[in-house]
């Protein structure tokens, strides 16, 4: 069954680019974003390659929620531009090519909580269907096997015919998860994935999302505070603050230290390194 | 040196003036005559104590049994009419079908509340009078009559619930890359589904009452017999139809209550 849904994973994108010589994925170039009173995001540039799991590490209104968001297209840069999979996400995409490259979680997992877990799940795939199988599938959920084995590989295959808001709030996030590996994206985006969370379920959680990404052609990018999660999650460690890009470097060689001093050189207001 | 206080400047005189103007108003208005008619107080009392003895006769009770079904009948289907017109259109009206900022959207949305607004500010009771002119005294004219005001008040609340349903939720199915009709069939729908069959409820119960008004222009019912029994005097009767037409409202209450309920928990 895991090996099924790894397939499936698999197929439809046709990369096989080998570990030993990675393909840049999403390529940010430039990119300046502004809101009316503060400068979010000014001349930032990185590439993401395939297989990565990058750490997006830095004080609040550093800029990583910013930069998720235009990653994920929910936002357009003023300047600069991004492109994902060779695609750039500034020109009109169709919902079928934007879910199949980017694909986030949010912090507050935005599950329709008077659904049964299914549909949440398929809703992943909305951007594969059109209107007669969205119909359809209220009373007929299309995909079943897709989201079961999912949902199986999250360990909650048992409650996919329960209403969501009758789960817990870690089961909750784990249909969550699901629900992008459904849409299998090739970009997947966390907004603060474990920053609510108890330690035992932030290890549990990194671990699916880390799953998630393996082997499959695709890249993980993160909100992170804690630098020894980065440390065993994560291949890649970018400090942003005040909009620009700190420190880029090897998820190993993120201490406590380095992150201490990203921290402490931002503006008094600013939230404290350790939450 | 404070100045001496004019009389004309107490509030005590103001007071006094306002009391001897009431005083005066009292013994100077007409009444016209007493305020009930000769024996108005012995047809009031006549009537309250009728409260207490129903008409309970098993063949008035049959006729009431009639009159009930006959009213909840044309309540139901006047209310599917309604729910089955207004649901489409308030989907339109809610604008949640169109691309926001589409060229669709906003003749869409000003094109179904215009046909709502219509429909609905023509009182129920004028629709009948239209309808019997127009297609005699059938059910049909009272289902028709109840069913397109109805639908219009239906649709019009259908449109604000839907709009109002905001948050994050709506926002990752669009961003995960759902369709206005996804993002309006898993999103906004379920999201305020039990908002939209309790007004529904609310409704059907207005729709009982209405129902039963229907009789003032000739259309079966409680009404109707109401109507009879109050032109006999027979006050036993009014208050035991009076009673079932209470009994059927507290029914679909209790109803209602228990759909709610199931929709919030299962």
């Amino acid at each position: 069954m895991r090996d099924g849904i790894d397939d499936l994973l698999r197929n439809g994108h046709g990369s096989t680019a080998g570990l030993l010589e990675p393909a840049p994925l999403a390529v940010v170039d430039q990119v300046t974003k502004a809101y009316p009173r503060v400068t979010a995001l000014s001349s930032v540039s990185m590439t993401i390659y395939q297989e990565e799991r990058v750490a997006l590490v830095g004080p609040s209104g550093g800029g990583k929620t910013t930069l998720l968001s235009l990653l994920a297209a929910d936002l357009q840069p003023d300047s600069g531009s991004l492109t994902v999979a060779g695609r750039t996400l500034a020109q009109k995409l169709s919902r079928r090519e934007l879910s199949s490259m980017v694909g986030i979680i949010h912090q507050q997992l935005d599950l329709v909580p008077q659904l049964p877990v299914v549909h949440n799940v398929l809703a992943g795939r909305f951007g594969q269907w059109g209107m007669f199988r969205s119909f359809l599938s209220m009373v007929w959920p299309q995909d079943y096997t897709m989201a079961a084995m999912a949902l199986e590989q999250m360990g909650i295959q048992d409650k996919i015919r329960e209403r969501t808001s009758h789960l817990s709030g870690g089961e909750q996030q784990r249909v969550a998860i699901a629900r992008t590996m459904v849409q299998a994206p090739r970009l997947v985006l966390a907004d603060e994935p474990v920053s609510s969370v108890d330690p035992g379920r932030a290890h549990d959680i990194l671990q699916l999302l880390t799953s998630l990404t393996e082997g499959s052609g695709r890249a993980l990018v993160a909100s992170m505070h804690t630098p020894y999660l980065v440390q065993q999650y994560f291949s890649r460690a970018i400090g942003l603050r005040d909009g620009q890009v700190q420190f880029d470097i090897p998820a190993a060689e993120l201490t406590p230290a380095i992150q201490s001093d990203l921290y402490s050189l931002s503006h008094p207001e600013s939230d404290p390194p350790w939450h | 040196m404070r100045p001496a206080r004019l009389f004309l400047e107490s509030p005590h005189f103001l007071t006094i003036l306002l009391l001897l103007a009431v005083a005066w108003s009292v013994t100077n208005i007409n009444w016209g005559g007493p305020l009930l008619h000769t024996n108005g107080w012995q047809s009031a009392l006549t009537l309250v104590l009728a409260g207490f003895m129903p008409e309970l006769s098993p063949t008035f009770l049959l006729v009431c049994l009639r009159a009930a079904w006959q009213t909840l009948a044309i309540a139901l289907t006047s209310m599917t009419v309604a729910v089955l017109i207004g649901f489409p259109l308030g989907i339109l009206a809610s604008g949640g079908l169109a691309t926001p900022g589409s060229r669709f959207q906003m003749p869409a949305k000003v094109g179904a509340r215009f046909i709502l607004g219509a429909l609905r500010s023509i009182h129920e009771l004028v629709w009948a009078v239209l309808l019997v002119a127009a297609i005699g005294l059938s059910p049909l004219a009272a289902i028709i009559a109840l069913g397109l005001p109805y639908a219009g008040i239906l649709g019009r609340i259908y449109a604000e619930f839907l709009e109002d349903v905001q948050g994050e939720p709506l926002d990752a199915l669009r961003s995960s890359g759902a369709s206005n009709v996804q993002t309006l069939l898993y999103g906004r729908l379920p999201m305020c589904l039990p908002d939209l069959v309790s007004y529904t409820f609310y409704r059907f119960e207005c729709s009982i009452r209405s129902a039963a008004i229907l009789s003032f222009v000739g259309i079966r019912g409680i009404g109707y017999e109401i109507q009879i029994s109050l032109g006999d005097l027979l006050f036993g009767q009014v208050w035991t139809l009076l009673f079932v037409l209470l009994a059927i409202v507290a029914l679909v209450d209790f109803w209602s209550g228990r759909v709610r309920h199931s929709l919030l928990t299962s």
